[in-house]
């Protein structure tokens, strides 16, 4: 399964992100970013599933919780920045 | 039994899922943003969950508005230090507290006082009117005084405020949790208040709520768990000032005090306090030789309420009425322009301050208590 990662400026962000998108009923879940994604260290960002990111980035601009950087989970345990 | 009348001081009685909460989390929270696993997750639930309690009860779009401070004192310094520059001319009301002249006096500023007898709110917008002119680089009011329980215009004073665009702090330290507290219709730039009190949290907690967009300076740097390979603190909130790990068993004692809060429901409280400090008043006021700040109007004053005895040094009626188990306050209350305002700065007075958990019959016993103190000065 593809996942993608919703870098967010800081936890509380991050945990904004996931409660707006839970409540339009989008399985999303709050991890630490990896160091290799953000260099600028200690980064919160949200996962959610391929079927759903569409739909995620659709509320988030609602909510005009704007997404730092959106990586995609590769099959090799990589992360790929994905530019929208 | 103790009857506790220093609820403006401290709500020492707690709803029983505080004690319970903080219990919780100090055997399974860990620290919010400095780790992956279970213990550091459950604690980056909890404080989230109380930033969103904060910020429903508080009407505030963004709960990253929502700062955890030490105590009032510590989200008003911040506020003030925000907004103020050194030697800036500042409005401020006839009622603060020391959590607010202190800081001002501190950064050397012109400090204008909107002055007015106690519960007269036309007189003192009609102050505030006058004094918030174009060199004014703030405005400052509590919401209700400490010592008197004068419920303070603020809405009307906001409304100044945002007319001519001159920032607004509010200092909700004895108004959170009893009267409503509208970021979006007030517009502050930022309101201070305590956990501890009227919101039911532990001491040692507190709250800045920040208006948007506020360029917020730091009183301490260090971890934030954010940004951890830049030397300077986040520009974002609520970050940038909350440097340092978490009171989090506080802030779980703290969420379950605004969910009590919200489960009584807006008004709930104020009602039943106000109750209390009309009854006080009422009582206190047929004993001869005590002087009652009552408000003509008990729309007017929340639940607190202050006295004095003829030829009783207030000290002596705060520490007589200790051994008898009373808890009061007595003396300046920290807040000597109220004094001042009232003509009380140079005897001090006693104050009652109530609570949700006070009852009719913590009012009779102190009515009964004093009226054997007044009859002993009259000796």
């Amino acid at each position: 399964m593809v996942y993608y990662l919703i870098v967010c400026r800081s936890l509380t962000y991050a945990q904004r992100t996931e409660a707006v998108l839970s409540r339009a009923g989008i399985t999303a879940h709050i991890l630490r970013a990896p160091k290799s994604v953000d260099s600028e260290g200690c980064t919160h960002g949200v996962r959610v599933s391929e079927r759903d990111l569409t739909a995620a980035l659709v509320v988030l601009a609602r909510a005009k919780l704007s997404p730092k950087r959106i990586f995609v989970f590769a099959s090799d345990g990589s992360y790929k920045e994905v530019i929208l | 039994m103790m009857t506790y009348l220093d609820s403006a001081a401290t709500t020492m009685q707690k709803p029983a899922t505080v004690e319970r909460a903080m219990a919780y989390a100090l055997t399974h929270m860990a620290s919010p943003g400095r780790g992956g696993h279970v213990p550091a997750l459950l604690a980056a639930d909890t404080a989230f969950a109380c930033r969103e309690a904060a910020a429903e009860l508080f009407h505030m779009d963004d709960p990253a508005n929502v700062v955890f401070t030490q105590n009032a004192t510590h989200a008003l310094n911040l506020a003030i230090k925000s907004v103020v520059k050194p030697g800036d001319t500042v409005v401020v009301s006839g009622y603060e507290h020391n959590a607010v002249t202190r800081p001002l006096t501190a950064l050397g500023c012109q400090i204008r006082v909107a002055r007015s007898p106690l519960f007269e709110p036309q007189v003192i917008l009609a102050q505030f009117d006058r004094l918030i002119t174009e060199d004014v680089a703030c405005v400052i009011c509590t919401y209700v005084s400490n010592v008197f329980g004068y419920i303070l215009p603020v809405e009307e004073i906001a409304d100044l405020c945002r007319r001519r665009g001159v920032p607004f702090i509010l200092d909700a330290s004895q108004g959170a949790g009893a009267l409503p507290v509208h970021m979006d219709r007030l517009g502050c730039a930022y309101v201070g208040m305590p956990g501890h009190k009227g919101l039911y949290g532990p001491q040692g907690t507190g709250l800045l709520l920040c208006g948007e967009g506020q360029e917020s300076t730091t009183l301490l740097e260090g971890g934030t768990g954010s940004l951890s390979a830049r030397q300077e603190m986040p520009d974002f909130l609520p970050d940038r000032l909350e440097a340092g790990t978490h009171n989090v068993p506080g802030i779980a004692g703290l969420l379950e005090g605004l969910r009590f809060i919200r489960r009584k429901g807006e008004g709930t409280v104020l009602r039943h306090e106000q109750a209390l400090t009309t009854l006080a008043a009422e009582k206190l006021s047929a004993i001869p030789g005590v002087t009652v700040y009552a408000a003509p109007d008990p729309a007017l004053q929340a639940g607190v309420l202050s006295f004095t005895v003829e030829r009783m040094d207030c000290e002596t009626v705060g520490a007589k009425l200790g051994e008898e188990g009373i808890a009061v306050r007595a003396g300046l209350h920290c807040a000597p322009y109220a004094h001042e305002s009232a003509g009380t700065l140079k005897t001090g007075t006693v104050r009652v301050s109530f609570s949700a958990f006070n009852r009719k019959k913590d009012v009779e016993r102190l009515v009964q208590v004093v009226g054997r103190l007044a009859v002993q000065t009259e000796k």
